[in-house]
């Protein structure tokens, strides 16, 4: 009689988890495809094993916003899949260090390459805007490529008439995701390619005026 | 196909078709590694212990039967054996990947360096897998196809001698490499032989004079009458295994009385059926990294589907699996197989 | 326009006519050949069919004949290069013969390589290149650290096996803007991801380039990694350094 079990679809795999005596972890997608639920599941018997998922799935609430389901599964309050962000999320969860509490991140990040605090500004509906604290020079390039950096990582949809505001298509605000992915999108190269382009133009549109 | 003999057993079935014989339905078949991560959590059997410990070896290598529905089971993973029993240096790794061995410290220079030790096949690293064949005998008797795994001398040349110099001695020195692949294929045949009295019911041969890196005329030169050798020396079922692009050594694959190509999938299964012509089985061809490591079941499916179309007599992934495929994607070759059998969407 | 008449190597000739296939490719050879002096020309025929005695020994005659280092180098070991890649890329030649014609060029900038660095000349462009943690393999890697050394790069081989530090100490201690990854395993391909996101850590990314290649790595995988660049062989490999150099 086989051990292994129809789960879903593998989303994320972490082969080999270093906070739990090296267990392989994975995060499923189970149906229904038009309100998908997540799992994070082990086929491990190690006597931490349980303890560890049970500690994933709340920090993947907290970190990312999504709330448990039934059977110890997880989903995004919206109900939609958000699956490249469940990933990035999973993986942030794996990586962080258990001992410490963990904690949503704050909407904001200082950007290296512009010497400034940039934040996104959570509009409601889903809807976001990324800004600078300060007006250094080149900034508003910045700004842009940080938000085609998190219309990638999120999936999102940006504004005709404005480089900065993006939005989900469900509607829904996800401030702890958004949060969690403005850590990477300033090095998002596909993003960074985008602005190199424009700028070489010397034009600067907003992604969705792209082809 | 001719006409479908009754109901056959996994092992049954895949010897028949090694053997070009009329099999109930299309066998799936692991010349090389389904080992994943996740399998190896299921039965407590991680890497590197399973490459090292028989118990191990066996329960892991099981799982491909057992879980994912193929008809084989190929306990050897790696291809490190006999070159640690000769004396190579090996990484080991942890859970997560492939041991292999450090070619670029090589332990052989020239022919006169290469010698056959005594304990070949006593070495813990080449017993492990012996005795391994022997737990899943008597764990499975005769139900399923049971494959061992003997290294060709192309092969232990690169690990012997590295890449690089081996390389390079065959366009130097034609002669010294001849002699050099003449000393190194008794390894072959000796571990070989072991592995058959310890059970296995077939064995896969890798001998990577693969196209990525040497030409089609190499293998001739250099390979082909050693195979027609070895397949006569061997009394088991050969599969021939190169990974790579090899339409243009096929002709020659297909003289050596070999049982079984398992072929890349750089080439594609009507090509590489129309150049061997039923004188050779042919095994695969599932693409690895992108198929079953990066995409869908329904990409696998559509895989598995293009070599039953073609006619390619065992089916399953082109080379050792990577370790972090998912369990789903390689359930999907069973599947599909049944399903194709059954007239189902085509 | 030149014609390959007017190219004074019968070798080069033959080579010309026989695996240059793409008129570009062809023309652009062509041209670079009729200006260049005949021992030069002679260099990079005995550099393409691998006779690295031949080379080593030319390249001695030319310096004594006074024929700049630079030139020699330029003109008869990175133009000899130029054809060989070309014939590996359209599978003419295997990995046997361009090993072989590797050692050829070393041969001949065993003696250029000291004149260049003494006098301050400046690479067209300097790269660390390793095959990530965990993976052994190099063979595809030191096929392109034998491209990009036979197009004029400077190239810090940290062999096999490289973990994250050490490629961002390499980057550092050599004032690289490119680093190259390979990997030939699926198994070792996301500790390219865990390179790149060190860099990130130490604010280092941004400072460089990064192009990953190896057999089971796609231009997806590149760009979900973080890479700037993919490079699908060795000879295109030297076209993406140049590209991204030049950004």
């Amino acid at each position: 009689m086989a051990l292994t079990c129809d789960i879903g679809t593998r989303i994320e795999l972490v082969p080999m988890d270093s906070h739990c005596n090296d267990i392989t972890v994975a995060l499923y997608k189970q149906p229904p495809s038009d309100a998908p639920v997540y799992r994070i599941h082990t086929y491990s018997q190690h006597p931490d094993a349980q303890e560890r998922i049970g500690s994933l799935s709340a920090d993947m609430q907290v970190l990312g916003g999504m709330q448990q389901a039934d059977d110890g599964l997880l989903r995004f309050p919206c109900g939609h899949a958000h699956q490249y962000a469940a990933r990035r999320l999973f993986l942030d969860a794996c990586k962080r260090d258990p001992s410490e509490t963990a904690q949503a991140h704050p909407l904001q990040i200082h950007d290296k390459k512009s010497a400034c605090d940039i934040a996104v500004d959570s509009l409601g509906d889903g809807q976001y805007c990324v800004r600078a604290e300060q007006g250094t020079q080149g900034v508003e390039r910045r700004t842009a490529t940080i938000a085609r950096g998190l219309i990638r990582l999120g999936e999102m949809e940006g504004a005709d008439d404005d480089a900065n505001r993006l939005h989900f298509a469900c509607g829904h605000a996800h401030d702890a995701l958004i949060a969690l992915l403005l850590r990477r999108a300033p090095n998002v190269r596909a993003a960074m390619r985008e602005a190199e382009e424009m700028a070489s133009r010397g034009q600067l549109v907003a992604p969705s005026a792209q082809n | 196909m001719s006409e479908h003999p009754p109901s056959m057993n996994s092992r049954e079935r895949v010897l028949a078709a090694l053997n070009r014989q009329p099999v109930d339905r299309t066998p799936l078949c692991n010349p090389t590694s389904v080992a994943t991560v996740e399998l190896m959590d299921l039965v407590d059997a991680p890497f590197p212990d399973a490459n090292r410990k028989p118990e191990l070896m066996a329960r892991l290598a099981a799982t491909g039967y057992t879980e994912l529905g193929f008809d084989t089971i190929m306990p050897v993973f790696s291809i490190i054996q006999e070159s640690a029993a000769l004396g190579c240096k090996i990484q080991w790794e942890q859970k997560d990947n492939w041991p292999t061995v450090r070619m670029n410290e090589p332990i052989w220079t020239s022919p006169d360096d290469i010698n056959v030790p005594a304990d070949l096949c006593t070495h813990p690293d080449t017993r492990c897998v012996t005795d391994a064949i022997k737990i899943l005998r008597k764990e499975y008797g005769d139900e399923v196809a049971v494959i061992g795994k003997t290294m060709g001398p192309w092969s232990l040349g690169y690990h012997c001698f590295g890449v690089e110099p081996f390389l390079l001695m065959s366009l130097d020195d034609p002669g010294k490499t001849k002699l050099c692949l003449d000393r190194m294929k008794e390894i072959t045949v000796e571990y070989g032989l072991a592995q058959i009295e310890a059970g296995a019911d077939a064995l896969t041969l890798p001998d990577h004079a693969t196209g990525d890196l040497v030409s089609g005329e190499y293998y001739e030169r250099y390979l082909r009458d050693l195979h027609i050798e070895m397949a006569e020396r061997l009394p088991v079922p050969i599969i021939l295994h190169i990974c790579g692009r090899t339409v243009d050594r096929m002709e020659y694959i297909a003289q050596t009385g070999m049982a079984a190509f398992h072929f890349d999938s750089k080439n594609t299964p009507m090509e590489s059926m129309e150049i061997v012509k039923e004188r050779i089985a042919l095994v695969g061809n599932i693409n690895n990294p992108e198929t079953l490591f990066s995409k869908g079941p329904e990409v696998v499916r559509e895989e598995v589907y293009r070599n039953l179309d073609a006619g390619v007599q065992l089916v399953g992934p082109e080379c050792a699996i990577p370790l972090q495929t998912s369990i789903e994607n390689l359930k999907e070759i069973p599947r599909a197989v049944r399903d194709w059998h059954a007239g189902y969407d085509r | 326009m030149a014609e390959i008449g007017d190219i004074a190597n019968e070798f080069i000739r033959d080579e010309i006519d026989e695996f240059l296939e793409k008129e570009n490719e062809r023309n652009h050879i062509v041209e670079l050949f009729a200006q260049t002096r005949p021992l030069l020309q002679d260099i990079a025929a005995a550099l393409i069919d691998g006779a690295h005695e031949e080379v080593d020994q030319l390249t001695q005659q030319a310096l004594s004949e006074g024929i700049e280092a630079l030139e020699i180098m330029d003109d008869g070991l990175i133009a000899g290069m130029g054809i060989v890649g070309i014939k590996f890329r359209d599978n003419f030649i295997f990995v046997p013969e361009v090993l072989a014609c590797a050692r050829a060029m070393k041969a001949g900038m065993a003696h250029i390589e000291p004149i260049l660095s003494d006098s301050g000349v400046e690479p067209i462009g300097t790269v660390v290149m390793g095959t990530v943690k965990g993976d052994l393999h190099d063979i595809g890697k030191n096929l392109c650290i034998m491209m990009l050394r036979g197009a004029g790069f400077v190239v810090h081989d940290l062999g096999v096996d490289t973990s994250e530090d050490e490629f961002i100490e390499a980057i550092e201690e050599h004032g690289a803007k490119l680093l190259g990854m390979s990997a030939l395993l699926t198994t070792t391909m996301p500790n390219m991801g865990k390179t790149i996101e060190a860099f990130i850590d130490e604010d280092l990314r941004d400072d460089i380039k990064i192009m990953v290649g190896g057999a089971p790595v796609t231009p997806e995988f590149a760009e979900d990694m973080g890479a700037d660049g993919y490079g699908k062989d060795a000879l295109s490999c030297v076209e993406l350094a140049k590209e991204l150099l030049s950004e």
